[in-house]
């Protein structure tokens, strides 16, 4: 297991040495962590294993070996299993919709699946969280005719029907403009307060703006797990400034100013800068490859 | 979005709360869902359009009648004939379920589905909820349609509630099947294969079930051909081992639907697959021992069903068939209308009253000893073949005996009035079969004049529907032909005044009624003029 950094006193989500395996490629290596309230987001390059572990945390899939509860359930139990999924909110990478409903009746779709049969409050909470993700004033519009960013955002209405206590969202602000980058944070901020969210994203700043923990993956393995100062401190005194990329950094790009921006082992007498959140993560990435 | 977000977590639902497994929260659950489905399935414009077509037909036929027979109905063939007509709902059903079953497959949200509450065994008992209300308005339909039927005063007979339960239970066998389609074959192409498959395979099985008739009982319907009613105890239907077979095998359907909905493949279902199993894959959760079990009480109850409605005629209801068919008189209730009695089987004991306003309406035209006559008139029925063939009567031999049918109104009436002027003329069917000289045309007018519409009721019995030329004239037993000269005179008569006419049947009575009597002798006692070769026509075939 590889855990690192400081962990929350009181977890809402643990989980203890999980593998999942395809064929032969380990998708998922001995995962550990503890996920209290907040938004911790998840990062990593593309074949981390990054949506392999929210599935199986979503019980979308059973891992191979390990454990790991949600809210205190244990879902290797039908039972627990039940109550797991009875606690979760889940934005899958590729949500998919269906076209001919309004977006209304999608989301109550989905209540009914969550088992909220009263009719009339579970028409008032599909209400409610139309109205939190702002899509209140097309909620009798088929998902057809909606954008896709609004489409995003009935996900996120159907993820978060139900009040959830955890919500894992698979990158949910892929192919968003900026614009609507800034409203799903400030929905994905808000889902924080009180409930345990887990983000998986490729977007550091949706981290660094958002997340009050972060887990990198590469590998199938946990590379890192803390705050994001604390990722970002990992970079304190690797990343400098020259005129020129510097052929001993392990990243280099011209930034804005046209100076050079290097991370990675400074030379001496090096121009150092404030790291930044996507320093510490590239410098973690490296770290594990070499360490594979 | 505005920025004025509130956060969820202050508004929290008693539904949503995590709560111990309540078996009568997920039983609401699973209803809720039937009826979102349910829902959905009625604005599928297959659905909507054939539903309303069906219940616009239906509705049409109860408003006009259901044509000229429609207000004599007998129940034990109403009830049978409105199974056919749910076809093409069921069909709508299946296709449509089949693509609602499949709407998450195909929209991508079945891994975001998966993870919810509801286990997918338990949204496929959802879909198959969702055609109940489809079989129950069908039930409806079919309901209205047997009360219109009996509610009409015409109306004879006993209905089967097996025969009616036939078309809702075919609607929700045929719903159920494309759920069951959805799960073992996950593509939109499924249904509409297997209905294309299903068609093909029940025409041929139609086609070579001549010997082996209870192949023809494992289709939903049993349509039969039939010339006339029976009575319904020589019906020989086994509708109610029909209906046990079509309820055990709706139930077994619905079994293996649910046991692939936790599954997704029927293999993996019934743990016969090993490869079939998806190896990253919760294990299925349900009351997989007890859907087992129900499957296993509902494979009995079909094959007993199978076997029950495969058993054929028994001995005793040949006999039964036999002797309504060669010795009616065993079977019938006789009731005295006037100077005639009139014998029926006792479900028709009600329409002896129409028979004896014809007779008496025929009667009154008649010259000599005929006009005071005493009539038996006698159903008949040839039921030695069942319901799949229909046999020409004989025409009796009695004196003064008249067959009539099982069927009423619309054109029957003015060929009882043909059978019933021909008795009155020649004395009995047999001899009435062979008359092929002037006294057709006395029959003919005899039989017609006394109809509102004499020329419209003449083109309704000759079997081209015309009014002029030769023709076969349908009766109740032997038909009568006409040929172009006495078409020509009986068509002349019609046009004239009835008392004039009857006048001269009635002094010319015995000459009309006379085998010698030719067509143009008889135009000449009738003061019509006499059409060219008619004596040539006249000749009967030796």
């Amino acid at each position: 297991m590889t855990s690192l950094g400081t962990t929350p006193s009181v977890p809402s989500v643990s989980a203890a040495g999980l593998c999942l395996s395809y064929g032969s490629t380990r998708a998922l290596d001995d995962v550990s962590l503890r996920l209290g309230h907040g938004v911790t987001g998840l990062l990593g390059p593309n074949g981390a294993g990054k949506t392999t572990l929210l599935r199986v945390l979503a019980t979308a899939v059973p891992a191979d070996r390990g454990a790991f509860t949600v809210l205190g359930h244990d879902p290797g139990t039908a039972r627990g299993r039940h109550d797991v999924r009875r606690a979760l909110g889940y934005l899958p990478q590729t949500p998919g919709f269906h076209p001919d409903f309004t977006a209304f009746a999608f989301v109550d779709y989905v209540a009914i699946l969550k088992e909220m049969t009263d009719r009339s409050a579970r028409h008032r909470e599909v209400r409610r969280v139309l109205d939190a993700v702002g899509l209140s004033d097309v909620r009798g519009k088929r998902i057809k005719r909606l954008s896709g960013g609004m489409r995003q955002r009935v996900a996120l209405a159907a993820a978060l029907v139900g009040d959830p206590g955890f919500l894992v969202l698979d990158e949910p602000t892929v192919g968003l403009d900026p614009e609507q980058r800034m409203r799903f944070r400030e929905l994905i901020a808000t889902a924080g307060e009180g409930r345990t969210v887990l983000l998986s994203t490729h977007q550091t700043e949706d981290v660094a703006m958002l997340c009050n923990r972060v887990i990198v993956m590469a590998g199938g393995r946990v590379r890192f797990e803390g705050t994001p100062a604390e990722l970002s401190a990992r970079a304190a005194g690797r990343v400098w400034s020259s005129t020129q990329r510097h052929p001993g950094a392990k990243a280099g790009w011209r930034t804005g100013t046209g100076a050079f921006r290097n991370v990675g082992d400074p030379p001496d007498g090096a121009s150092l800068v404030e790291p930044t959140l996507e320093d510490g993560y590239l410098l973690t990435l490296d770290a594990s490859e070499v360490a594979a | 979005m505005s920025s004025t977000v509130s956060s969820p977590r202050t508004k929290a639902l008693p539904t949503s709360t995590p709560a111990g497994e309540s078996p009568r929260r997920r039983l609401r659950a699973v209803l809720a869902l039937a009826r979102v489905e349910a829902r959905e399935l009625l604005l599928q414009i297959p659905v909507f359009v054939v539903l309303c077509v069906y219940v616009a037909y239906v509705g049409w036929e109860l408003w006009t009648g259901g044509g000229e027979d429609g207000a004599y109905p007998v129940l034990q063939d109403v009830d049978r004939a409105t199974q056919p007509e749910s076809l093409f709902l069921g069909v709508a059903v299946l296709v449509c379920v089949n693509r609602a079953v499949l709407r998450s497959r195909r929209r991508g949200t079945d891994g975001h589905f998966d993870v919810l509450v509801m286990e997918p065994w338990r949204r496929t008992v959802a879909h198959l909820l969702s055609v109940v209300p489809f079989a129950l308005a069908t039930a409806l339909v079919v309901a209205a349609q047997f009360t219109g039927a009996a509610l009409k005063p015409g109306a004879v007979g006993t209905g089967s509630f097996s025969e009616l339960a036939v078309a809702p239970l075919a609607v929700l066998l045929l719903g159920v099947l494309g759920v069951l389609i959805a799960r073992l074959v996950p593509s939109a192409f499924g249904a509409p294969l297997f209905v294309v498959g299903g068609y093909i395979a029940v025409v041929l099985l139609l086609s070579s079930s001549e010997d082996t008739p209870w192949l023809r009982w494992l289709t939903p319907f049993v349509d039969e051909f039939q010339a006339d009613p029976l009575p319904s105890d020589l019906l020989g239907r086994p509708a109610a081992w029909h209906a046990l077979y079509l309820v055990g095998l709706i139930v077994l359907v619905s079994c293996a639907a649910v046991l692939c909905g936790g599954r997704r493949t029927l293999p993996a279902a019934l743990g016969l697959a090993r490869a079939a199993r998806n190896p990253v894959a919760w294990p299925a959760v349900g009351p997989a021992r007890l859907v087992k079990a129900v499957a296993l009480g509902a494979a009995v109850l079909t094959l007993a069903g199978a076997v029950g409605q495969s058993r054929g005629d028994s001995p005793a209801l040949l006999a039964a068939r036999k002797q309504a068919s060669v010795a009616p008189e065993k079977d019938h209730t006789c009731v005295p209308h006037g100077r005639s009695t009139y014998c029926a089987f006792p479900e028709w004991t009600g329409r002896t009253e129409d028979w004896a306003a014809v007779v008496r309406r025929v009667q009154s035209l008649a010259g000599g000893a005929a006009g005071g006559t005493k009539l038996t008139v006698r159903q008949r029925v040839d039921a030695r073949y069942g319901l799949s063939a229909s046999a020409t009567l004989e025409p009796s031999s009695t004196h003064g005996q008249v067959t009539v049918g099982t069927r009423w109104g619309g054109n029957r009436v003015p060929e009882f009035s043909v059978g019933v002027a021909s008795v009155l003329v020649a004395g009995n069917e047999e001899a009435a079969a062979a008359m092929c000289d002037g006294r057709v045309v006395t029959v003919m007018w005899l039989a017609l004049a006394t109809t509102s519409d004499p020329m419209a009721s003449l083109r309704d019995v000759r079997i081209d529907d015309s009014v002029s030329g030769s023709a076969i004239v349908l009766a109740p037993t032997h038909p009568l032909e006409m040929t172009a000269a006495q078409t020509t005179v009986v068509r002349e008569l019609l046009q004239r005044p009835r008392y004039g006419v009857t006048a001269k049947v009635k002094a010319h009575w015995t000459e009309l009624t006379s085998p010698k009597t030719s067509t143009a002798r008889a135009a000449e006692l009738l003061d019509v003029p006499v059409p060219k070769g008619s004596e040539k026509e006249d000749k009967c075939e030796e």
